[in-house]
């Protein structure tokens, strides 16, 4: 088998389990009773370890199987999760992260699974101190186990009456426990002949775990089977071991416990049809486990309802889509000049068609934010704990959707901040107290819908941001001038976190304080084309707001014309446009600049600055100038004139062209001709 | 009975010409052959690409291939053709003055640049092939993209 092909699928799987883990645990450490998480993470970690062993990657499969053992253990009651079981199973996740991410890079770096195996089976041995609790726990959980859990000759009154019966019959009934060999691949069909095997030798009475159970493969490497055969124990560990891949088989015989009076005699009314009665009983036990069963089998059901497609399929569909609609403006061109009214009527009614059509290949790209927001609380935990802070985290509107790409890239902007509002913000509960806060911090990421635009918030509660000290460390780092900094407004001041170079911590520590951070979390945002600002009051806490345009796709843009080369503007970067003559530009020291509404602006010449020859900007009387905003500051872009505002598709250049000087990339206007994007961050220099 | 048998060592090539010469580059790079359409220049880029094409909606870049073989320019005609290459992920087009066939060379006939030609433009080609009296120059596309520059350069 050609495991390459899963490859992706692997990995993407392994990723959203592991991601579920993180989640399912996080839920366990604060109620580490929940049956249902339980289970959960039961059925992550058997997929993984399902999938790597498949795959061949046999330390996950390993490291997974280890888990699982401990997991079983929770899921039965028989432990209990405390402290340090989650703290182990979180970093048998982490583990597995990192053996996953290395399969993805294909590093051979020797990850050690073994200390965490040890400690794995030191749990599962209950050599732990969780051992205490163990009794308790057991006596807790027996209502639960009785049903689903699989301790050897754990028979009900029924089966009791069953195998006492057959007894007097002369029969024997054994416990045939099945181990299939690691890494079998499928179990259920292997199972099934086992089944099938022991069918043939006598009457399967009881199955752990259940039939159905078995056929969804929701089961381990072992399970156990109750037979009432004429056979001896060789003959049946015989025919077991005639299938492949079969690990081990244990026949013994049934102990019956101390049988009373009065089940034996109901036995032995019984006994002339055990076996059919004994059935019936057999499916009413089997309720509420089937119940169980069939709602799983729902939420199956449900997610298989979507589809999982590259994202580079959905791009050459917006690719053809966008080609559709440029040959439609062709044809309506067509229709136009060569008046053809069919052809135009026509071309309405296609108009609508793919304006919808471009609508939903849209909305197909959109990913909920939830997806990067999911794994915070674990890193908030993590660090939390590190810091010895006490942070709640309080996450809001994950479902608001954003285009897959920005999802992509948002991802490490948000960490910085977090980390930074943790770090930084919140103090200790010591001095929260002293300042008569809650002694827990509370960091709040919220997500919203904010006309074209989503709002991301990542909020503390903390010290704030002060000013001054601000202010004092960008001089002190000669950012800028004392002189500067007096005239800096304290909101202003605090913007100065975003400068390169700048950091606040006194003493740097894992977290944060490399100074690397805030201008990294700009940048990145800015490439986006997105805004980040800060807010902030001592005392009270900060808010840092990111603004991200819905799509980087499409974007609203001016068109603009510089001698015969149309180039985009785009929207989210304009002021305003104004018509000046050229007696308006003044020039400070070498620089030409306009005064507008008393503020000096200054003014890139497009032709220039792109080299396009043979403009008419020189001996133009009027020039348009496009005003934008350049983070804080503002410049005027002259162009020989403005066409008009279009919503634009954004194409790439690919690698040969990129990180061209002044150019985001490329759009393909109306009549098939390729428009340059200005990437007006870069104009002014 | 040469012509027939199948050697293996054989490549296919798409032919094509600059001025008076002949050129070739392998079919497997190939993936189409447009007629010169409207081309957008890009400011700030190196000064033998011609600019952006729109190839059915995606943009792109487009070489001039003369220019970057220091070959004089000529007026585009008729038979100018933009060849659609790919090399290692990368699509780009090439300006040529014609394509004129697709042939078969045993890479036995193909010589190493070095002993025909020096220069700077050396560093373009693959080889010389020789076919019956003709000389087809043979195209290393990485080079011509710029493809592992970088490390040649350090």
């Amino acid at each position: 088998m050609d495991i390459n092909q899963y490859m992706g699928m692997f990995l993407e799987e392994s990723r959203e389990h592991l991601q579920a883990l993180n989640s399912c645990l996080l839920d366990l450490e604060n109620d580490p009773g929940n049956l249902t998480v339980l289970d959960e993470i039961f059925r992550s970690a058997h997929t993984i370890k399902g999938m790597s062993a498949t795959m061949g990657f046999t330390t996950i499969a390993e490291l997974t199987h280890e888990m699982e053992n401990v997991l079983d253990l929770l899921r039965k009651g028989t432990l209990r999760a405390n402290d340090d079981i989650t703290d182990i199973l979180f970093k048998c996740v982490d583990t597995l992260e990192q053996l996953v991410e290395s399969v993805a890079s294909n590093s051979d770096t020797a990850i050690e699974i073994k200390p965490l195996i040890a400690k794995l089976t030191a749990i599962a041995k209950g050599e732990l101190p969780s051992v205490a609790e163990q009794h308790s726990a057991q006596t807790a959980t027996t209502q639960e186990t009785e049903a689903s859990s699989g301790e050897p000759s754990d028979l009900d009154d029924m089966e009791i009456n069953v195998v006492t019966a057959a007894r007097k019959q002369g029969l024997e009934c054994y416990e045939v426990q099945v181990s299939l060999r690691l890494g079998c691949l499928l179990k259920s069909a292997r199972a099934y002949m086992v089944m099938n095997a022991l069918e043939e030798l006598g009457e399967v009475i009881k199955s752990v775990p259940t039939v159905e159970e078995l056929e969804k493969e929701n089961f381990d490497n072992t399970f156990q089977v109750s037979i009432v055969t004429s056979a001896d124990a060789e003959n049946i560990e015989a025919a077991v071991l005639s299938i492949s891949e079969i690990e081990k088989v244990d026949v013994v015989p049934v102990i019956i416990p101390e049988i009373t009076e009065k089940s034996a005699a109901v036995a032995d009314i019984q006994a002339e049809k055990p076996i059919v009665s004994n059935l019936d009983n057999k499916v009413a036990i089997d309720k509420p486990a089937k119940q169980a069963a069939s709602e799983h089998n729902d939420k199956k059901h449900k997610s298989g309802q979507s589809v999982r497609v590259d994202i580079d399929k959905l791009d050459s569909l917006l690719n053809l889509v966008g080609e559709l609609v440029i040959n439609k403006t062709r044809l309506e061109q067509i229709g136009l000049t060569h008046r053809l009214a069919d052809l135009i009527e026509t071309m309405e009614q296609m108009d609508r068609v793919t304006t919808d059509l471009q609508a939903v290949v849209m909305k197909v790209r959109m990913v909920p934010v939830g997806q990067v927001f999911n794994r915070f609380p674990r890193m908030v935990r993590d660090l939390s704990r590190e810091l010895n802070k006490e942070i709640n985290l309080i996450i809001q509107g994950e479902e608001t959707e954003l285009d897959r790409t920005v999802i992509d890239e948002i991802g490490d902007p948000l960490v910085h901040l977090l980390r930074n509002s943790i770090d930084h913000g919140i103090e200790h509960p010591a001095e929260r107290q002293a300042k008569g806060k809650n002694p827990v911090g509370e960091v709040r990421l919220i997500a919203r819908h904010e006309g074209n635009n989503v709002i991301i918030m990542v909020e503390d509660d903390g010290k704030g941001i002060n000013a001054d000290i601000i202010k004092q460390k960008a001089v002190d780092k000669g950012m800028i001038t004392q002189a500067e900094a007096d005239k800096l407004e304290p909101a202003e001041a605090v913007r100065l976190v975003f400068l390169a170079g700048f950091s606040t911590a006194d003493t740097v520590t894992d977290v944060s304080g490399r100074g690397v951070g805030m201008d990294a979390v700009k940048t990145k945002i800015e490439e986006l084309g997105g805004m980040v600002d800060v807010e902030t009051k001592i005392d009270e806490g900060s808010r840092f707001k990111i603004r991200l345009p819905l799509t980087l796709a499409i974007i609203q843009a001016l068109l603009v014309k510089v001698s015969e080369e149309i180039y985009a503007i785009p929207l989210g970067s304009i002021d305003s446009t104004i018509n000046i003559t050229s007696q308006d530009i003044k020039t400070i020291q070498n620089q030409e600049a306009i005064l507008l509404r008393g503020q000096i602006i200054p003014i890139v010449r497009l032709a220039k600055v792109l080299n396009v020859s043979n403009t008419c900007q020189q001996n133009q009387e009027e020039l348009f100038v496009v005003i934008v905003h350049i983070g804080e500051n503002r410049a005027g872009i002259i162009v020989d004139t403005l066409i008009g505002q279009q919503e634009i598709v954004i194409k790439s250049m690919g690698k040969l062209l990129a990180g061209i000087k002044a150019i985001a990339g490329a759009t393909i206007l109306g009549n098939g001709q390729v428009a340059l994007i200005l990437d007006v961050g870069a104009l002014k220099q | 009975m040469s012509e027939l048998t199948y050697s293996g060592n054989e490549i296919q090539l798409v032919v094509f010409k600059l001025g008076r010469e002949e050129y070739g580059v392998t079919i497997l790079q190939v993936q189409e052959i447009k007629r010169i359409t409207e081309i957008t220049r890009v400011p700030h880029s190196p000064d033998y690409i011609k600019g952006v094409m729109n190839l059915r909606g995606s943009v792109l870049p487009v070489i001039d291939l003369k220019k970057r073989l220091n070959l004089p320019p000529e007026e585009y005609t008729d038979d100018t053709r933009i060849i659609i290459i790919k090399v290692e992920d990368i699509n780009v087009g090439m300006i040529v003055d014609a394509v004129s066939e697709v042939t078969t060379i045993d890479q036995n006939n193909i010589e190493p640049p070095q002993t025909v030609v020096g220069g700077i433009a050396a560093d373009y080609l693959s080889g010389i092939g020789k076919l019956e009296n003709r000389l087809l120059i043979l195209l290393n596309a990485d080079a011509i993209l710029g493809i592992g520059q970088e490390v040649k350069a350090s």
